[in-house]
Order: structure tokens, then C-alpha cells, then sequence
């Protein structure tokens, strides 16, 4: 590098040496870039500085909030699952099952007929019959019988003195067969809950079956009709009981 | 790169020979170790890159984002079913299962059954050898749990130290109702393994497609718990099913279901029918059926009754059917209502067993008012040899009957109306009072319902507005169409014979009048064909159907009860029921009296 600037010079003429010695000498001022650095690093400090704390702090803040958002999550799902099991509670209060039977609790019954007020000219309409019966609306079925094993046993006639031989092989019959239908039961009631999500794809075709056997049984039917000697027509009324084809 | 630059080392490390003191000075030496150490560093890392980008970018990929990344099924929820006034039929509640890790329960086991047992609806025999489970990590304890009744228990488990309990999704559905519109709604089966609802029959079925939602999605970073602030965080929100509304009014549905229920235990019979429609519009605000059962427990009832009969089963419907046969001879201009008729005891047809009456009789003189008051049918097949040839069936089938009503429900039969091939002079005396022809329950309302609402046929439709069947069918109020069937003037008449049907001292069912309102209406005691023996067993269907108020008529209703034991017929049975469920619809609805005098139509002449 030093070889070509040097060789530069000696190709150059020297005129106005002495301008271009002065211009060089005024280039860099010296000191000036001293004077401004400690303020300017100072700023610069203090801009990292603040920035690094800031960072920290706002990462921190948001740490802080997504606790709390978490938290806020958990309780919002524990509250909503909540709010559901009390509307469905609700719910279940509304049932006009529910209500109906509240109702006649309390000894309220049916009327038997409305009665209208017309604003406009003040009349009254309608009958004044006097309300229906009490339980003339029956909330509940009767209850279903009790399965054969549940029933009180027919009573039995307390064996004469004395017990014959046979007697106690009888009992310990039943006290075996006792045993196996209660397992049989066991059983069925397992298997009607493995299977029973199947029973309503099941139902929907026995709905279709029933109604092509239906059509099939019927047309068969009015085919042979000619053929039956009994009279036809059909029973009206009340008093149908006995005398209604014949 | 590291064999390519090892001859340079040794070039330079022999190059110009100097003592060891300089060596270690040399800064070109000490650059180019530098560098040598830097691109030794530098090649590590280049082929860590190329393996982990060239080889198998995806896979490396997805273990960084499962590291910490949480994904979570945002549950979209199933739609209700709401009757008419928006009173939930069917709805859904969040829902979880709780589900035991027996290795970790197997010791406590018999503490934790207890626990569960008195806090869960399940049974301690059932669940102990469930938490003893060899060999399984999962066991169900409890399924379909309201949410904040499980995550309370297993957080209640926790604080009492027994481990191993933990929640997982599983969808409740509800019918607050119980069995109030069982039949119709239907029910669904036990939530599959991924959590979403499997319909089974009825409303949940045939529309699960609008009732079903879709679930969403939510991604996050996740460290100790909390989500990352910043971090990944994508959100797909689930979208909810849709609420399925009916025309259904519970309220009407859950009295009617009642009142069926009681007039079928009452009369000793098999199953039965109520149907309510709204006149104006066709809508089904009741379709009962009896026996039914509680769509919160469909599997304690009989499979026989998950269904609805009153489209079903199909069935004769008897001398209802003469007011149609009756309606067409009127808007004909064969008849009017003052027709004399004389009315011998018993009627030999040519080629067709005698038809007689339900009632003993010498030769009587009735007008066709008569006819329908006391349901006559000799009456009624003089009348219709007035009839042209087809004309009756046109008729019939323009009232609907042989064809489903399309409104949606499951399992519909179209019923039976001869086909114009077999059809004889024989049949259509029979077809006049309601044999040799079958309806469901539905049809045979709506066909009734014409004559109230002027002549005019509506279709009746069970959904309010529109939805799509799962057989992809557009059902509901917004495609039903109307037909005209007869003329108004027909229909009135019509009417007024039938208000003749409820008088106390010409008709034959008074029980089935609703005090201070005009009702007409009309009995119906059908012998049961029995697809067995091919024949009339000796069983009856006895069925009611009217409508009030006569001069301006807001319901319809039509009230079916099969095979009654105590000797009642459509009168007795059906009858009363008929009159309390209308007189419960007409002051729910607030529906005024006329006012007017009932039709005095004279039946004998």
C-alpha cells in the first residue's frame, strides 16, 4: 500500500504544495468527537438500561396476568358447568309432571269451563259449571305389579308335627333354584346394558317391518272377504257391548 | 471440509522453518488456527442443519410443537329440541365421565368405591372390581355426569388422597319432560369414545345433521400449567348445533298424554292415540301415544313403545270415516244434509255379506244428519250408491288418506286405500263406513281437519319452519301445502250433521261435549283386522275425531284407543277423553264461546 501511494507522489507534480499541506492538516479537527461521547453513552446506557427493565417488567405483568387468565378460565368452566346443573334443576321443576302434582298438593283442581270478560262492552261469557272432581286427572300410573319373586309367598300350612323325610330335600330345591334365578337376572340386566344403545336402531326397523306386514295381513284379508260368511259393519255408541254385528 | 483444509495446516505448518518461540508469535499462523478451529465449529453445525432440514423436517417439526404445546377439544353443543313456545323437549348439558387408573386406586379401592358410590349414581358392587381391575389402566366409573357434579367429586377425591380419578368429556342430554313427547323426540345412546353424541331414534335422529354441531379446536403453549404469554395460541371456535323448534305444545302434549293414558287403562285397552291439530295451520300441537316411555331412561320400557303408534300402526278406521265418505257426496251435489234416506233393518248387498247396524232396527226413516248422528251404516251406503264410479276414491285420496303426511316422523305407514284395480261395488259399501281401508292416527286427523278448516287440506307438519330429514327431506311449516278437497258450502253442512253426533238426545256421543262451546265431531268402532288369522279377531278399534268450535274451529282432535276390554265404544272411550283434552286446549288458547245456537239439523223425517 505504502508502494503505490509513493509512487502516486512521484507521479504527481508539486504544485501548490503548500495549499495541499494545509488542506490535510484541516481535515480531522481533533477533540471534538471526545467532547460529545460521555453524554451520548450515557443516553445510550440509559436507553438499554430501560428498555432490559421495561422488558423485564412487562414480561413479568404479563406472566402475572396469565396466571390470572388461567385462573379466571378455571373458575369461568366451574361456574358455567354450574349454571347448567341449576338450569337443568330448574328444568326439572318446570316439568308440568312436576308441577300438575303441585298443583293438585295443594288442592287445586280443573275447571270445566272458561268464562270470558269482553272489555270493550262488559259482558260475561260462558258457562258456570262447577269445576271437575278432584284427581279427575291421574298424574301417575298405577303402580305395575310386583314381579312374581317380589310377592308375598302364598301362605303356606305349617307342617304337621313332626317332618317326613322328603321335607328337607324339597327345601334345600329351592333354596337352590333360588339362587340360580337371581344370578340369571344378574346376567340379563348386563347384558341389556351392553346392548342397549342398539335397541333404538332396532326399533326404527321394527316400525318398517310392522307396517309391511300390516299392509300384507290386510290385503290378503280384503281378498277373502267375499268368501266369510259372518254379517259385517261396525259398533257405535255406548250401549255396543253385545248386540252390535249379529 | 475438514480433510480439504488439513494438507493447507500441513503446508503452513511446514512451510517457512522457524524456531518455537516465533512459531507460537506468528499472527498469520494464529489467523489461519482461528480460522480452522471456526470452520471445524462451523461444520458441526451445517450438517446438524442438514439433518435437521434435508432428512426429516416434519418430524422433527411436530416434536418441537408438542414440547409444551396443549391442544384441547372446544365441545360444540348439541341443539335443543323446543316445543312451539321454546319450553325445552330435549337439551343439552356439558358433561363428563370420570374414569379410574386402577393401578393407582386398587389399593384404597374399597374406601374410594364408597366415596363414589354415595356420591355418583353408581353402585359399589359394580365399581369396586372396576377400581381392583388387573392389567387395565381404564376403567368407567360413571358416565354422562354433569360436569360440576364430576370435577367437584374428583377434586373432593384428591383433597381425601385417593389418586387415580380423572374426567373426561362426555356429553349429557336431557328431557326435562320426561316421557312428555317421548315418542316424538325420541332418545340417544351412550356417547361414543371421542365424546360426540350417538341419536337413536326420533327427532334426535332424523335431525342430528342440524341438531349436531362441530367441534372446535384450541392450540397454546403451555409451561407449569399457564398458557405462554405470546406464545402459539390459534382458537378454531366450535360451532353449536342448531335448536330444533315443533309445533308441539307441551304443556297440550303432557295433558293429553295424561288424560290418553287414563281413558286406555280406564277401558281396559291395548295402546292409544291422541292427535290435536291446529285447525288453521295444520300443526300438531299434540301427538300422544300410550304406553310410552322416559326418554331419560328408554331402556326400562318396552322396545315395542320407544316409536309412535299414531303414525305406525296403521288400522281401520271405522265410521269416522263416513263424515269423509259424507263431505264428497255434499260437495258432489249428490246429497244434502236433509236427505231422506229410509233405513231398512238389515242390508243384503248383491255379492257381499249383510251389513247391519250397531244398533237394532226395523225399517226407519232418517235424514243423512240422522245417518251420521247415529251412525248408521246402512244410511251411509245408500248414500254413497249416489256416488259416480271412482269418485269416492277420488275423494278419499284427496283427503290423504293412502299416503304418509311427509311430516317427518319416524317410521310412518301410509295406511291402505285399494287400488282402483280391485276396486268393486262390495268394497266401496264397505270403504263407505271405514272397512277394507286402513289410516294412521295422523292421516285420519288431518283428512278430519279438512272439513273443519272449510273444505280446505292442510298438511300437517310437526317442525316450525323448515329442517332436513336425514333421508333428506325438507319438512315443516314452511312446505306444507294446502288442497282444496270439497267446497266450503259441503263442509259446513258436513258439520253441522256432525255437531248433530255430540246432542244428548239425537246423538250418540254426548260425553264427548265440551260445556258452553259447540263441538262436532264423530265416533268410530272399527272391528281389528288381525294380520294372523286373516281375519276380524273380535277386537276393536273405537276412536273419536271433532273439532270446535264448530262455527269457527281453532283444534282438531282425534283421540284412538285399541282393543278396549269393557265393552266401550268410540263414544264411551274416546268420547270423554276427546272432551277434556279440548276443553284444556280451547282455555289454554283462550278460545271464547261463539255464542251461536248448535246446528238443529232434524235426523228423522
Amino acid at each position: 500500500m505504502s508502494s503505490t501511494a509513493r509512487a502516486i507522489q512521484t507521479r504527481l507534480p508539486r504544485l501548490a504544495e503548500a495549499a495541499v499541506e494545509r488542506a490535510r492538516l484541516t481535515v480531522v479537527p481533533r477533540g471534538r468527537t471526545r467532547a460529545a461521547k460521555v453524554p451520548f453513552v450515557t443516553l445510550l446506557s440509559l436507553l438499554m438500561l430501560g428498555g432490559v427493565v421495561g422488558l423485564l417488567l412487562f414480561n413479568t405483568s404479563m406472566q402475572q396476568s396469565a396466571f390470572a387468565a388461567t385462573e379466571l378460565q378455571d373458575r369461568a368452566t366451574v361456574l358455567t358447568a354450574r349454571q347448567a346443573s341449576l338450569s337443568m334443576q330448574l328444568e326439572r321443576l318446570r316439568d308440568p309432571q312436576n308441577v300438575a302434582r303441585r298443583a293438585q298438593a295443594q288442592g287445586l283442581v280443573l275447571p270445566a269451563a272458561p268464562q270470558f270478560l269482553d272489555l270493550s262492552d262488559g259482558t260475561v261469557t260462558g258457562t258456570t259449571d262447577a269445576a271437575l272432581a278432584p284427581g279427575t286427572l291421574a298424574l301417575d300410573p298405577p303402580p305395575a305389579p310386583l314381579p312374581a319373586e317380589l310377592r308375598p309367598p302364598a301362605p303356606t300350612q305349617a307342617p304337621p308335627e313332626g317332618t317326613l323325610p322328603g321335607d328337607r330335600d324339597r327345601s334345600g330345591d329351592r333354596d337352590g333354584s333360588g339362587d340360580g334365578d337371581r344370578s340369571g337376572d344378574r346376567d340379563r340386566d348386563r347384558s341389556g346394558g351392553r346392548e342397549g344403545s342398539d335397541a333404538g336402531d332396532r326399533s326404527g326397523d321394527r316400525a318398517g317391518a310392522r307396517d309391511g306386514s300390516g299392509r300384507e295381513g290386510q290385503q290378503d284379508q280384503t281378498g277373502d272377504d267375499t268368501g266369510e260368511d259372518a254379517p259385517r259393519g261396525n259398533r257405535d255408541g255406548d250401549a255396543g257391548g253385545g248386540r252390535n254385528v249379529q | 471440509m475438514r480433510q480439504t483444509r488439513q494438507p493447507m495446516r500441513r503446508t503452513a505448518a511446514r512451510g517457512p522453518a522457524r524456531p518455537a518461540g516465533e512459531l507460537r508469535g506468528s499472527p498469520q499462523l494464529r489467523l489461519r488456527i482461528g480460522f480452522l478451529v471456526i470452520a471445524m465449529v462451523l461444520s458441526v453445525f451445517v450438517g446438524r442443519l442438514v439433518q435437521l432440514q434435508g432428512l426429516d423436517p416434519a418430524s422433527y417439526a411436530s416434536m418441537a410443537a408438542a414440547e409444551g404445546l396443549e391442544e384441547i377439544v372446544l365441545p360444540a353443543e348439541r341443539g335443543d329440541i323446543l316445543d312451539r313456545n321454546g319450553e325445552p323437549l330435549a337439551e343439552s348439558v356439558d358433561g363428563l365421565m370420570v374414569v379410574a387408573d386402577p393401578a393407582l386406586t386398587a389399593d384404597d379401592a374399597p374406601e374410594l368405591a364408597r366415596f363414589l358410590a354415595n356420591r355418583l349414581d353408581v353402585d359399589y358392587f359394580t365399581i369396586l372390581p372396576r377400581l381392583r381391575a388387573e392389567d387395565s389402566r381404564f376403567q368407567y366409573i360413571a358416565r354422562s355426569v354433569p360436569a360440576a357434579l364430576a370435577t367437584s367429586v374428583v377434586s373432593k377425591a384428591r383433597a381425601l388422597g385417593y389418586d387415580g380419578l380423572v374426567t373426561e368429556r362426555d356429553p349429557v342430554r336431557e328431557y326435562p319432560a320426561g316421557d312428555v313427547a317421548a315418542n316424538l323426540v325420541g332418545f340417544v345412546g351412550t356417547p361414543r369414545k371421542n365424546g360426540t353424541t350417538k341419536p337413536l331414534a326420533g327427532f334426535e335422529r332424523t335431525f342430528d345433521d342440524l341438531l349436531d354441531g362441530v367441534d372446535g379446536e384450541a392450540r397454546y403453549s403451555v409451561a407449569a400449567g399457564n398458557r405462554v404469554p405470546l406464545g402459539e395460541n390459534t382458537t378454531v371456535p366450535a360451532v353449536d348445533g342448531e335448536d330444533l323448534r315443533t309445533t308441539l305444545d307441551r304443556d297440550l302434549q303432557f295433558y293429553s298424554q295424561r288424560v290418553l293414558r287414563q281413558a286406555v287403562r280406564d277401558s281396559g285397552g291395548e295402546s292409544g292415540s291422541v292427535v290435536v291439530l291446529d285447525s288453521r295451520t295444520g300443526d300438531v300441537l299434540t301427538l300422544a301415544d300410550y304406553p310410552t316411555f322416559d326418554a331419560n331412561h328408554p331402556l326400562e320400557s318396552d322396545e315395542a313403545d320407544l316409536g309412535s303408534r299414531a303414525v305406525s300402526d296403521v288400522y281401520e278406521p271405522g265410521s269416522v270415516e263416513k263424515v269423509l265418505t259424507v263431505a264428497g257426496l255434499v260437495d258432489a251435489g249428490k246429497v244434502t244434509a236433509r236427505t231422506r234416506l229410509t233405513v231398512p233393518g238389515v242390508l243384503q248387498r248383491e255379492g257381499d255379506n249383510p251389513i247391519s247396524d250397531w244398533f237394532d232396527h226395523g225399517t226407519i226413516r232418517l235424514t243423512l244428519a240422522g245417518v251420521i248422528a247415529q251412525s248408521s251404516n246402512i244410511g251411509t251406503v245408500m248414500a254413497t250408491e249416489k256416488y259416480d264410479d271412482g269418485e269416492l276414491r277420488s275423494y278419499l285420496d284427496a283427503f290423504g288418506l293412502g299416503r304418509t303426511t311427509g311430516t317427518g316422523i319416524r317410521g310412518e305407514s301410509a295406511g291402505i286405500l285399494p287400488d282402483e284395480s280391485i276396486w268393486s261395488d262390495a268394497l266401496q259399501d264397505r270403504i263407505a263406513f271405514g272397512q277394507s281401508v286402513s289410516v294412521n292416527a295422523l292421516q285420519m286427523a288431518a283428512a278430519v281437519n279438512t272439513i273443519a278448516n272449510g273444505g280446505v287440506r292442510i298438511d300437517p307438519s310437526v317442525v316450525l319452519g323448515s329442517a332436513t330429514t336425514d333421508s333428506g327431506q325438507q319438512v315443516g311449516t314452511d312446505h306444507a301445502t294446502e288442497r282444496r278437497v270439497i267446497s266450503e258450502d259441503a263442509a259446513r253442512q258436513t258439520t253441522h250433521m256432525m255437531e248433530r253426533v255430540v246432542d244428548p238426545e239425537v246423538g250418540v256421543a254426548p260425553g264427548a261435549a265440551v260445556p258452553g262451546y259447540r263441538v262436532a265431531g264423530k265416533t268410530g268402532t272399527a272391528q281389528r283386522a288381525s294380520s294372523e288369522c286373516q281375519c276380524y279377531d273380535g277386537s276393536y278399534t273405537v276412536s273419536f275425531a271433532g273439532f270446535a268450535p264448530a262455527d269457527d274451529p281453532r283444534f282438531t282432535i282425534y283421540v284412538v284407543v285399541q282393543n278396549p276390554t269393557n265393552g266401550g265404544g268410540g263414544g264411551s272411550v274416546g268420547g270423554p277423553a276427546f272432551s277434556k283434552i279440548m276443553g284444556y286446549a280451547l282455555r289454554r288458547y283462550a278460545v271464547p264461546p261463539t255464542g251461536t245456537d248448535p246446528s238443529r239439523l232434524p235426523v228423522e223425517w
